[in-house]
């Protein structure tokens, strides 16, 4: 039961953080609106950056860091998603069977 | 399928679990949460944690508005369900290289979530024999999907700024046990290190 009452709350909670800014109506002045539009990309960087530097929840200088610039050089000049992260996984597995 | 194993390994049933996939749809904070299942934690601090965790959608939510603002309220709360990082990541990527309309996020979002929960039925009922994900480097997959993203919606000198401040940022909270809000709160500042900056 108590478990239940845990996978309620958690949906609720989830589904605030998610949909307080979309339902509510405001105009936002121009200050706010430079802010919410530099938010997307620092927001996607940072999700990059936890993954990339602390993959273990601890800053560790790993295979991750390796591929990164062939990640970021693919998606540069490919201009294409997919090609990048293929990249990367393919660099990341290689290196993660070289014994260290 | 990770989560549904993992899951069931800690105490919650099959239906549970995939129930929990189904609502809640939070990668990060659903495995969260079955730690805390797995030390007997109560239902207050899952909720909690949860909350705290998921505090980033506030900004992402706030950030995709402006491409949603057209759209009926109704429609806008189904949007919102569906607001994981990845979608976030597709949808607010798209918009920067010009995309319109809600289809491609929907699109992503939807079928996310669809997948998500599948997933988490075929672990819970399946249970393990699954080869390990990071021996195929499967688990770097996400973090590159989000480089990609960022690094093909740089527009501006100030892009770049913002990104390698937000990624640093993110990076030593999650180094220094800081992992719950790190990207909410690199997120939130790495504009304002920009703009103090006086990068255009």
């Amino acid at each position: 039961m108590t478990e239940w009452l845990a996978i309620a709350g958690a949906a609720v909670a989830t589904y605030l953080t998610r949909s307080l800014p979309l339902a509510a109506t405001f105009r936002p002045s121009d200050r706010v609106r430079g802010y919410l539009e530099d938010l997307p990309i620092s927001i996607i960087a940072a999700l990059a950056g936890a993954g990339l530097l602390a993959p273990q929840q601890r800053l560790a200088f790993g295979p991750e860091i390796v591929a990164a610039p062939l990640v970021v050089a693919v998606a540069w000049w490919r201009r294409n998603l997919l090609l990048a992260v293929i990249a990367g996984v393919v660099v990341v597995a290689v290196l993660r069977r070289i014994p260290a | 399928m990770p989560f549904g194993v993992l899951a069931r390994e800690a105490g919650l049933d099959a239906v549970q679990t995939s129930v929990m996939s189904l609502v809640v749809l939070a990668g990060a904070a659903q495995f969260a949460s079955i730690e805390l299942f797995r030390s007997a934690a109560g239902p207050l601090l899952v909720v909690v944690t949860t909350l705290l965790i998921n505090l980033r959608h506030l900004l992402m939510a706030a950030s995709l508005r402006p491409y949603f603002a057209d759209r009926p309220l109704p429609q806008r709360l189904g949007l919102a369900f569906v607001l994981t990082d990845e979608a976030f990541a597709m949808g607010a990527g798209w918009y920067r290289r010009g995309g319109r309309g809600v289809a491609y996020y929907a699109g992503f979002g939807i079928t996310l979530w669809i997948g998500w929960t599948a997933g988490t039925v075929i672990g819970a009922v399946g249970g393990g024999g699954l080869p390990d994900p990071r021996s195929l480097g499967m688990d770097f997959a996400i973090t590159a999907l989000f480089m990609a993203i960022v690094v093909v919606g740089i527009k501006r000198p100030r892009d770049v700024v913002i990104a390698l401040a937000a990624a640093v940022i993110a990076g030593l909270l999650r180094g220094a046990g800081l992992a719950l809000v790190a990207v909410v709160i690199a997120g939130a500042l790495a504009p304002l290190a920009a703009r103090l900056g006086r990068v255009r």
